[in-house]
């Protein structure tokens, strides 16, 4: 039995259709992203499985209970759940030891194993030495992980986070990341997990599901969601990609400037028709020379358009030379090429996903 | 060689003398506003301290102020009745205000606007008014509600008798609690729902989160309520005169009202007075230690949201509890007080043929001083207004902008009148004011410059707050176009602030009306305002006329203060666009 | 019914000209000024054409009626009628001395020991009106050296709600009041605030010692503070005695229709012998002289007639049914004892009463 079961849940505010039909299944202790662009839906899908806000329709189920339905929800402070939310929501008027006990003295845990219960969990997030701290005392990552002790002291049976890391700087954040999947990992909490950054989902998520206009468009996991994108939106919002349309004709493919033949690709390419494909920018290769013909690749003649060095990598705009299509190519520091060159860029079709 | 040192001289000197002129100017500036600030606080508070200990003729050092005021018993069981009373308006004021701000401000409780302008009408009403009006509806033998009662039940007397100190605090406590809501509410707008969400999802539910998590969070706001609902209950001159008298105990302010018979022993009243004072200062050295290291805004200032709380059928019990309090402070009053100032004999009652205008017609024809009273009070109102607001605006931004070194000093210097009771602080201002040389017994000047300097701390609350919300940017934006700071306030300062200003003029202004404690010291014979006058009525027993003039005050009142919010366009009542 | 009529008459009336704004040119001036009088007249014109009086002689209602009678009768001259208490009234005059600026004119208090004290200062003017002979011979000279005169008289006795006591039950002597049936229901003034109350006060420690007030302590009297409290009071149906009840305003209220009757005891009603005078240095002496001859003039002793007072002029009479002070039986303090006494009992009031 799945932990966590969202079936046809949808939300509707007047004409606008926040959620439309979302399916979501979480097994315990998994980790899930939902990723997406704001007004995606995601948040409002987060609150409804927390309980603040009702589904219009479809339901939320948690190990088999019905919790949310459009005619009737269990509130909030029934559900066993934890939250963590994009402004911390810690209370500036009690301590750090005082904020993550709350939980466990609703619970009525007598106060010496709430205090021991306590001290375990602000070792665990290395916060012991400023129990007694107020908020306001406390820097935006340790705010962050007196809000994750509180959370997940009370061993909820879901761990919801609402963007957490948006007010942290780019250090802390990536930090923090890992800090998220540790105490997962840890403590083997089911997760939801919110977020508008790919690369945090990236890290953090066993499944991501991405979510576009009030739907999911793809649920996998983040390398299958990288490599084999099945919608436009989702391979151009998991990383940047190149998106080349061409016509099969049953041997090869017909792209503006330049074909590839059929048999380089490992899906199965339409006998005819369209295709469109993502190309993601480090899968192809620019050379100097013309590639030699028996690895699988195929290659076009092109020309340098524009370039940046980012340190690690350079970013190359290119143009074959028989096309009006551009294409962006990642390479390593080391292949420098000068504006207006010619260049051979090699396609490796078997990095090459069919979208459409 | 005499060129040489002279020329070497003379650069040296412009080099001084311009940075003596720099200095000059916001050296001025400091003295300027520092002369008015003593003018108007630190000269008369001073003159009180030495007045308490000197003799009455001679002018010697003496303690026997401080004797004859403390040595006598009743004057120290006075003492105590006003700190009784103090504390009894705090908690009474702190039970009728908080919920319904939190109400008002966190839940889905039907009728709000209606609530608000009721707790709007309720902080019109003078105390003194209310005080008249609870009279009429409870006095032990003839109040209506004890009437109602003997009727229902065939009792021989009723059960409410408003001459007791349970009746003044809840005269008190009725006209009071708007501080305390108007305080908490605006500070319960502020938190963000998420703070309430984070408590409900760890298994808190919505009573459990309003205790330990909402109400905790806007502490200082309530505790600043209780301090001010404490201040003006222990300041209160009308309602304890007409309350406490009949009911045989004393308040300190009428206690000093007896100082000031003949013989005059401003000396006495002085030393009486200083405990008021060491109270005070006392109130918001507890106030700060209760509120210690504790922070109470939301630290990160995101996601701030606010989500009204889905009562249920509770919406319904809170809604008649705000109702309850809102009949107790102004259905009832008003009432009876209408009912008074139409008839012709209050105690006939509610008949037709004891309807009659002869009240009104006799204050506005009639009666030679009513007219100059009533436009007296709403002129000197409004100057002083005008005065505690620009005089405040000029210390904000000089605070604001750190023009001048030790500008906390001015600012500290404007919040200071709130240490002082408004009748020591008129008393201060006769002692020191009244007599010659500047001889401004019975002027209207003495009179605006005592309600100015008793209203500077709410003035300037407002204008420091309004300031702060205008980045300095916008000016420098015109100074570094080439414009002079003054042309800076004025076209893009003052524009900008002028919703916020008329709110504060508001704020200053209904207190100003309703202002008698600190009035009853400083009037004149052509100076009296209205509500000097209802006490002088009171003492005859014209409740008839009385309540008139009651209802010309509260109707004038409101209409002015309806114009205002038009103008200003929202609620001047320091409600967030909510 | 015709003093109702006459009262109603001179209210409307001079409402009629109040509603034209104007206080001058409509009414006619005094048929017959004495050539002093006009000459005070013009004098006072010149002065300002303005006048401020303190009165705690009688309610407000009384007060505005004298104020504006004098307005009529001297056109051009605004008077400022200020009612209140006589310690109040008082309290104000002496910080008006005390700042140097003196706002009244002219005081009229109801405690004979104010005149005296001021006098002592030298804080009066000493100004002899021409009325002043012309007056009863009970009111003259009470200050020979022509400081203050006597211009209004009125009495205390004890009132009772008829609604609530049957008249053979109401008290006939003032020591009545000390029953223990009257217990929770009696309303008194507070002689800290009224020159009334004090002179009763006084008058009836002369008269039985201040164990009497001890004793009435007993009885729990709801204390106010004009000895026109007890009246509201008894229209209240607060209480149902005033036992410093004053005949002017229970003789009035009774007239506007309120269950009231007044009862003169049997040991003496309390004579209340009230005086007027002119404040040295105040702004407009000529007005003031004016006024004092008005307050000393048959015109004035009308109006208080109408009032349910005293006249202190022999032209004047009450009106029929009424009784005077020469009628009955009255008892009262003397100067003396007055100046002396009314702080004393103030102090002893505090002491037994509490306030």
């Amino acid at each position: 039995m799945s932990r966590l079961k969202l079936s046809g849940v949808s939300k509707r505010y007047g004409d606008f259709l926040a959620v439309d039909n979302i399916d979501l299944e979480l097994q315990s202790g998994e980790f899930v992203s939902l990723l997406g662009p704001s007004g995606c839906g995601k948040t409002t899908t987060l609150r409804m499985i927390a309980g603040f806000i009702d589904p219009t329709l479809g339901t939320i189920e948690m190990d088999g209970q019905i919790l949310s339905s459009p005619s009737g929800s269990v509130p909030p402070d029934r559900r066993q759940m934890s939250m963590i939310f994009q402004s911390y929501a810690i209370w500036p008027n009690m301590t750090v030891e005082q904020n993550v006990a709350f939980g466990l003295e609703l619970r009525k845990i007598a106060r010496a194993e709430v205090r021991r219960r306590v001290g375990e969990m602000l070792e665990v997030v290395h916060m012991s030495h400023l129990a007694d701290r107020y908020p306001a005392e406390l820097s935006g990552g340790q705010q962050q992980r007196v809000a994750l002790a509180r959370a997940i002291v009370i061993r909820p049976s879901v761990l919801l986070l609402d963007e957490p890391l948006s007010n942290l700087d780019a250090t802390l954040r990536e930090e923090m990341r890992f800090e998220i999947r540790r105490l997962h990992d840890e403590f083997h909490v089911t997760t939801v997990y919110v977020t508008h950054d790919q690369a945090e989902a990236m890290v953090t998520s066993d499944r991501i599901a991405v979510m576009n206009g009030g739907r999911i468009e793809q649920v996998d996991a983040p390398r299958a969601l990288y490599d084999k994108p099945k919608t436009r939106f989702v391979a151009g919002f998991i990383g940047r990609t190149n998106f080349i349309e061409g016509t099969s004709d049953g041997r090869q493919i017909a792209f503006d400037g330049f074909a590839l033949p059929h048999a380089g690709f490992e899906r199965d390419v339409p006998a005819g028709g369209k295709a469109v494909f993502s190309v993601r920018p480090h899968s192809m290769r620019l050379s100097e020379a013309p590639p030699t013909a028996n690895n699988g690749c195929a290659a076009v003649g092109v020309v340098i358009m524009e370039r940046a060095f980012l340190g690690e990598h350079w970013d190359y705009v290119v143009k074959p030379r028989e096309s009006a299509m551009t294409l962006r190519v990642t390479t390593s520091p080391m292949d420098d090429f000068p504006v207006g060159a010619s260049a051979w860029l090699e396609f490796e079709p078997r990095q090459m996903a069919l979208i459409a | 060689m005499t060129d040489n040192s002279l020329e070497i001289r003379a650069l040296h000197f412009s080099g001084v003398a311009s940075r003596l002129r720099r200095l000059d100017a916001s050296l001025l500036l400091w003295l300027a506003l520092i002369a008015v600030l003593a003018f108007l606080i630190l000269n008369p508070v001073l003159r009180l301290i030495i007045s308490s200990l000197q003799q009455t003729d001679t002018g010697h050092f003496t303690l026997a102020n401080y004797r004859s005021a403390y040595g006598n018993i009743r004057h120290l069981q006075s003492l105590l009745n006003s700190l009784e009373l103090g504390v009894g308006v705090a908690l009474l004021a702190t039970c009728f205000g908080v919920p319904i701000a939190w109400a008002i401000s966190r839940t889905d409780m039907p009728c709000k606007a209606f609530i608000r302008l009721m707790v709007f009408a309720a902080f019109v009403t003078p105390p003194y008014l209310g005080a008249i009006g609870w009279i009429l509806l409870a006095g032990p033998n003839s109040g209506w509600l004890n009437k109602v009662w003997m009727a229902l039940t065939g009792a021989g007397h009723g059960i409410f008798n408003i001459y007791s100190m349970t009746g003044l605090i809840l005269v008190i406590a009725v006209t009071s609690f708007p501080y305390t809501f108007v305080f908490t509410s605006s500070a319960l707008d502020l938190v963000s729902s998420e703070m309430e969400d984070a408590a409900n999802i760890l298994g808190a539910r919505t009573l459990r989160t309003t205790l330990r998590i909402t109400l905790p969070l806007v502490t200082p706001a309530i505790i600043g309520g209780i301090i001010i609902s404490f201040l003006e209950a222990i300041a209160l001159f009308g309602a304890p005169a007409l309350i406490a008298l009949p009911a045989r105990f004393n308040v300190v302010s009428t206690q000093l009202w007896q100082f000031f018979e003949y013989p005059v022993r401003v000396e006495e009243a002085a030393a009486y007075a200083m405990p008021l004072l060491a109270i005070t200062v006392l109130m918001f050295w507890i106030q700060r230690r209760i509120l210690g290291r504790r922070g109470y805004t939301s630290v990160t200032g995101k996601g701030g949201e606010r989500r009204m709380i889905a009562l249920g059928a509770w919406r319904w019990a809170m809604l008649a509890y705000a109702l309850l309090v809102c009949a107790l402070s102004v259905f009832l009053p008003m009432l009876v007080l209408i009912q008074a100032a139409f008839a012709k004999a209050w105690g006939r009652g509610f008949s037709l043929d004891n309807l009659t205008l002869h009240n009104f017609y006799y204050l506005l024809f009639e009666q030679t001083q009513a007219k100059q009273t009533i436009v007296n009070t709403f002129v000197y109102s409004g100057v002083t207004a005008f005065a505690a607001i620009s005089l405040t605006l000029a210390i904000a931004y000089v605070v604001n902008r750190k023009l001048v070194p030790f500008s906390n000093v001015l600012a500290f210097l404007c919040m200071a009148p709130f240490v002082v009771p408004g009748i020591v602080l008129a008393i201060g201002f006769y002692a020191a004011y009244a007599p010659p040389p500047l001889a401004l017994y019975g002027t209207a000047t003495i009179l605006i410059l005592g309600f100015t300097t008793r209203f500077l701390p709410i003035a300037y609350t407002s204008s420091a707050a309004g300031l702060r919300s205008i980045n300095p940017e916008m000016e420098e934006a015109v100074r570094i176009l080439g414009g002079s700071r003054l042309l800076a306030i004025r076209k893009v300062l003052i524009p900008l602030l002028k919703k916020s200003l008329a709110g504060a003029w508001i704020l200053v202004f209904i207190p100003a009306t309703r202002e008698l404690s600190s009035a009853i010291f400083l009037v004149g014979p052509n100076t009296r305002v209205i509500s000097v006058m209802l006490f002088d009525l009171s003492e005859e027993g014209n409740f008839e006329v009385l309540a008139a003039l009651g209802v010309i005050l509260l109707v004038a009142t409101v209409a002015i203060a309806a114009i205002g919010s038009k103008v200003i366009g929202r609620d001047f009542m320091l409600r967030r666009n909510s | 019914m015709f003093p109702i009529q006459r009262r109603n008459f001179i209210i409307g009336g001079s409402a009629l000209l109040m509603l034209g704004s104007s206080r001058k040119a409509r009414a006619q001036p005094a048929p017959s000024m004495t050539p002093h009088e006009t000459e005070l007249f013009e004098a006072a014109k010149k002065e300002g054409g303005e006048l401020t009086w303190y009165t705690a002689q009688s309610d407000d209602i009384t007060a505005q009626a004298l104020g504006r009678s004098f307005e009529q009768l001297y056109p051009g001259i605004k008077v400022n009628v200020l009612r209140t208490t006589a310690q109040v009234a008082y309290q104000r005059v002496t910080q008006e001395i005390k700042a140097s600026a003196i706002q009244c004119d002219v005081l009229s208090s109801t405690d004979l020991g104010h005149y005296v004290a001021l006098k002592a200062i030298g804080a009066l003017e000493k100004y002899v009106p021409d009325n002043s002979s012309k007056v009863l011979d009970i009111y003259k000279n009470y200050d020979p050296d022509g400081f203050y005169f006597v211009n209004s008289a009125g009495m205390i006795g004890i009132g009772y709600n008829t609604a609530k006591v049957k008249e053979a039950d109401a008290p006939k002597n003032w020591t009545d009041l000390l029953d223990p049936k009257w217990k929770d229901n009696i309303a008194l003034g507070h002689p800290g605030f009224s020159g009334y109350v004090g002179t009763w006060a006084l008058t009836l420690r002369n008269q039985y010692g201040w164990d009497f007030f001890e004793k009435l302590a007993k009885n729990n009297p709801r204390v106010g503070r004009s000895i026109n409290d007890t009246v509201t009071m008894l229209n209240a149906g607060e209480s149902a005695i005033a036992g410093s009840g004053p005949v002017g305003t229970v003789l009035e209220s009774m007239q506007k229709g309120n269950p009231l009757a007044m009862v003169y005891p049997t040991d003496g009603t309390v004579l209340i012998i009230a005086s007027s005078g002119i404040m040295k240095g105040c702004k407009h002496p000529n007005a003031a002289r004016l006024y004092m001859e008005f307050l000393l003039s048959p015109g004035a002793s009308q109006i208080w007639v109408d009032h349910f007072n005293e006249t202190i002029r022999p032209e004047v009479s009450v009106p029929k049914g009424a009784k005077s002070a020469k009628d009955l039986k009255v008892i009262r303090p003397t100067v003396e004892q007055i100046t002396k006494g009314v702080p004393e009992v103030i102090k002893q009031w505090r002491e037994t009463f509490g306030v």
